[in-house]
């Protein structure tokens, strides 16, 4: 073949440029330490990291949504601690005075006075606030869900909080399921005038006033004998009529308060289970959230960070192939037969 | 019978044809760095020869012609896959630019704002009430919107840089149609005599190349010796010794804007209607660069518009329907925009909300600070599917951009390898054929300097001989 010396000059500069260009595509790689720069580099990856980005982006938000509903679920449910304490307390003083063994109208007094205390106490609780927010109130979180007589001003809702993809927690239980037994069961026990268009659906029924003393278990409509499940009661309601029954002196209204107690009690404790059951799912999606963002970061990392020693590698390689150009092309240009006549 | 003279003058010409060589060669050498030399060659015939019967006596040489080493079916095929080369390279220059807006490989970009924007509505559904949190919500909303005005102006900057590169293009094509009329007209004129006008089709022929490095072009020589060249399937640039020119006009969407897109047109002549050619260039760089304006850019910003679109109605609508923290409900949260044309561009928050971040509707019901189902709405639309009839969530969407586009680059830049390729060996295949070689250059020189010498060393012997049979008569 004939070679002109265009064909070698052509040649050198197109070699030399291969070389250099690929040793500075290297060159980057170890510089960036990635082997993706710009989509084109692979453009199914460059989809996969911007997916994986995205995801890392959304289970941040989520992790922090779970840790933001924790501490308000977790402070609710301290909350509620204190209201089992309160109502022991209550039975406590209500098994002391049902009998007259130790006790008579005075000291029955006395202790209408304890209970009258632990009642606002309740109530205390039932207003209490995490930040700015009530923690009872349903949606109506900035105003106190409950006045001094134990009326509710909240709502029934449930403020649900994304923690994951497609799923939602809800953060808070309503004052009206808690305290007031709204959406939990049949409902029994004493009630109380409370605000009709507040406890819409199946809020206890308006019970005649006598209702307030006679023990429940004397009246068979109040508590249907196929009935097992949890039962509804007025937490507030049954804390009133015990102090009535105290300050009247009314034995069997003391009694029949025990049992509304021990139904109170466990009222509280399925909303503490409740609590404790959504702190727990929480602590599983946070250990699942964490693992997740590690993964799509390791994923990532696989997709667009560069093999080191592959680098390392190549980057020798390409360089002794410009040397080894760079030799030959001098020699190669060099050469002329001009140079051997004389 | 040999004549002692025509023995000198055989000398003569042989010294004259061997001058006429190291001319050529000398030529040679000066145009070796010339683009798109042909090696020239003197070509000598042996003269008529003289005498009778058996004894007829050659008279030396003379030169014929001088002539360039090419191969002109060669020559086509470098024109044509240099104009493809330079169609992949106009698309990949284009390309090139685009992914540069959509990468988001090394720094954060649109997609991160997108995520934040929805994240930030997450956030405020932790804690309907908090003023902050609304706030954070608008920040994010007005970071996407400068997003989407960034995206836009960029895009537009793409567009305005092939516009002004259509309008350089044409100024080039139009001095090349006219060097290519003049040389035209001098080949003929050359030719027409009988001679080889070598360095004039030379540099027709490189002329012709780049012209298709422009526009796809097809060209024929004719029995004239001139080439006619034409464009666009029909539109005639060179006939004989006349050029047509292109312009490049604002098209009617530019039209006493100053901003848009240029349209290429023709004039056959000098009073002709201008007859508009953009859609029907295919290739050369003007194709290339014309591909990717009326293509990918304008399917991105039809893109990114129906995305600024979708974020747009779709908030809208869940805000739409809830209560703020004035208990007022149907406040836009977005300015309203009432079709996807432009909507990247005008996308904006509404200045009620962007002067009070309180009226951003979070609940559902009134007067219920807590309720916080609209933001939930609104950040489920990330990962719902409103884009394109519900194919394709908005995340979904925008990756699936991102992925064509690489994908896309990567396949114009393999092509550009692969036509690059080609070219070079093509070009190594041409060279071989006529580059000038120095080491063959000088052998010819001292081949050429031999002969002189010869050649004058047989006028001495002549010039001898002659001596002597003047000085016979003295002896």
């Amino acid at each position: 073949m004939r070679v002109a010396d265009k064909m070698n000059h052509a040649q050198v500069i197109n070699n030399l440029n291969k070389n250099r260009s690929e040793l500075s595509k290297f060159q980057n790689q170890a510089a960036t330490q990635k082997r993706i720069t710009k989509p084109s580099d692979d453009p199914l990856g460059a989809a996969r990291i911007m997916e994986s980005r995205t995801e890392i982006q959304g289970l941040t938000q989520y992790e922090k949504n779970i840790l933001s509903t924790k501490a308000f679920i977790e402070f609710s449910e301290q909350s509620l601690g204190e209201v089992g304490e309160l109502l022991i307390r209550a039975k406590e003083l209500a098994v002391q005075q049902a009998s007259d063994g130790a006790s008579g109208p005075e000291t029955r007094r006395m202790v209408a006075q304890e209970i009258n205390q632990i009642f606002k106490q309740m109530v205390n609780i039932g207003n209490r606030k995490f930040g700015d927010r009530f923690l009872f109130a349903g949606y109506n979180t900035l105003q106190a869900p409950f006045d001094m007589t134990g009326k509710y001003h909240g709502d029934d809702a449930e403020m649900e909080v994304p923690i994951d993809k497609g799923a939602k927690m809800a953060m808070n239980i309503p004052g009206s399921k808690v305290f007031l037994g709204k959406q939990i069961g049949e409902p029994i026990g004493p009630s109380r005038d409370i605000d009709p268009n507040l406890m819409e659906d199946n809020s206890p029924p308006m019970l005649p006033s006598e209702a307030l003393r006679g023990p429940a278990s004397l009246n068979p409509t109040q508590q249907p004998t196929d009935y097992w499940g949890p039962k509804a009661v007025n937490i507030f309601s049954t804390l009133e009529a015990l102090e009535i029954g105290l300050k009247t002196n009314d034995k069997m209204a003391i009694q029949s308060s025990l049992d509304f107690l021990d139904d109170s009690m466990s009222q509280i404790n399925l909303a503490r289970a409740e609590l404790g059951s959504r702190a727990s799912v929480l602590n599983t999606g946070l250990d699942t959230i964490q693992k997740l963002q590690v993964d799509s970061k390791v994923l990532e990392s696989d997709i667009e960070d560069v093999d080191m020693f592959e680098l390392v590698n190549n980057l020798s390689r390409t360089q002794n192939q410009l040397e080894a150009s760079l030799t030959t092309s001098g020699k190669m240009i060099q050469n002329s037969l001009l140079d051997f006549l004389r | 019978m040999a004549q002692i003279s025509s023995l000198m003058s055989v000398g003569r010409r042989s010294m004259m044809n061997s001058q006429t060589g190291l001319h050529t060669v000398g030529h040679n050498i000066a145009n070796k760095e010339t683009e798109g030399y042909s090696r020239q060659r003197t070509e000598t015939h042996s003269n008529m020869a003289m005498g009778e019967g058996k004894v007829r006596i050659g008279m030396g040489a003379r030169a014929a012609t001088v002539e360039r080493t090419n191969n002109p079916y060669l020559e086509k095929q470098i024109g044509h896959e240099r104009s493809e080369l330079a169609t992949a390279q106009g698309r990949q220059q284009g390309l090139s630019r685009l992914e540069g807006i959509y990468n988001e490989q090394t720094v954060e970009g649109f997609n991160k704002s997108l995520g934040e924007f929805f994240n930030a509505f997450r956030e405020l559904a932790t804690n309907p009430e908090s003023m902050p949190r609304r706030t954070a919500v608008k920040a994010a909303a007005e970071a996407l919107t400068n997003d989407f005005h960034n995206m836009n102006s960029q895009l537009n900057d793409v567009s305005k840089d092939i516009n002004s590169q259509l309008a350089i293009s044409v100024n080039e094509l139009n001095s090349y149609s006219n060097e290519i009329a003049a040389l035209n007209k001098q080949i003929q004129e050359v030719e027409i005599g009988g001679g080889y006008a070598n360095d004039e089709r030379d540099r027709r022929d490189l002329l012709l190349k780049k012209l298709g490095e422009v526009v796809d072009i097809k060209w024929t020589e004719g029995e004239d010796s001139t080439v006619t060249v034409s464009t666009a399937n029909d539109a005639l640039l060179v006939v004989g010794s006349t050029a047509s020119h292109l312009d490049a006009v604002a098209s009617p969407a530019r039209e006493g804007k100053g901003e848009g897109d240029f349209d290429i047109v023709y004039y056959h002549n000098d009073y002709a209607q201008p007859i508009t050619l953009s859609d029907r260039i295919q290739g050369g760089r003007l194709g290339g660069l014309l591909s990717v304006r009326s293509g990918e850019l304008q399917t991105l910003k039809n893109d990114m518009d129906r995305l600024a679109y979708t974020i747009t109605t779709e908030v809208n609508q869940a805000h739409g329907q809830g209560f703020n923290a004035y208990n007022q409900t149907g406040v836009m949260f977005f300015d309203h925009l009432n079709d996807p044309q432009g909507a990247a561009e005008y996308m904006k928050v509404s200045s009620h909300i962007a002067s009070d971040s309180g009226r951003v509707a979070v609940g559902r019901d009134p007067h219920k600070p807590g309720d916080n189902r609209v933001a939930l709405e609104i950040a489920e639309l990330q990962y719902a599917k409103p884009v394109f009839g519900g194919s394709q969530s908005i995340d979904e969407f925008y990756n699936g951009i991102i992925g064509e586009l690489g994908i896309k680059n990567q396949a114009i830049n393999r092509q550009v390898d692969v036509k690059h390729n080609i070219v070079t060996q093509l070009n190594n295949l041409r060279e071989s054929i006529s580059g000038v070689s120095l080491d063959e250059e000088a052998a010819k020189m001292i081949e050429m300097q031999k002969h002189f010498d010869a050649a004058a060393r047989l006028i001495r012997t002549a010039d001898e001989i002659m001596e002597t049979v003047i000085n016979i008569k003295r002896y």
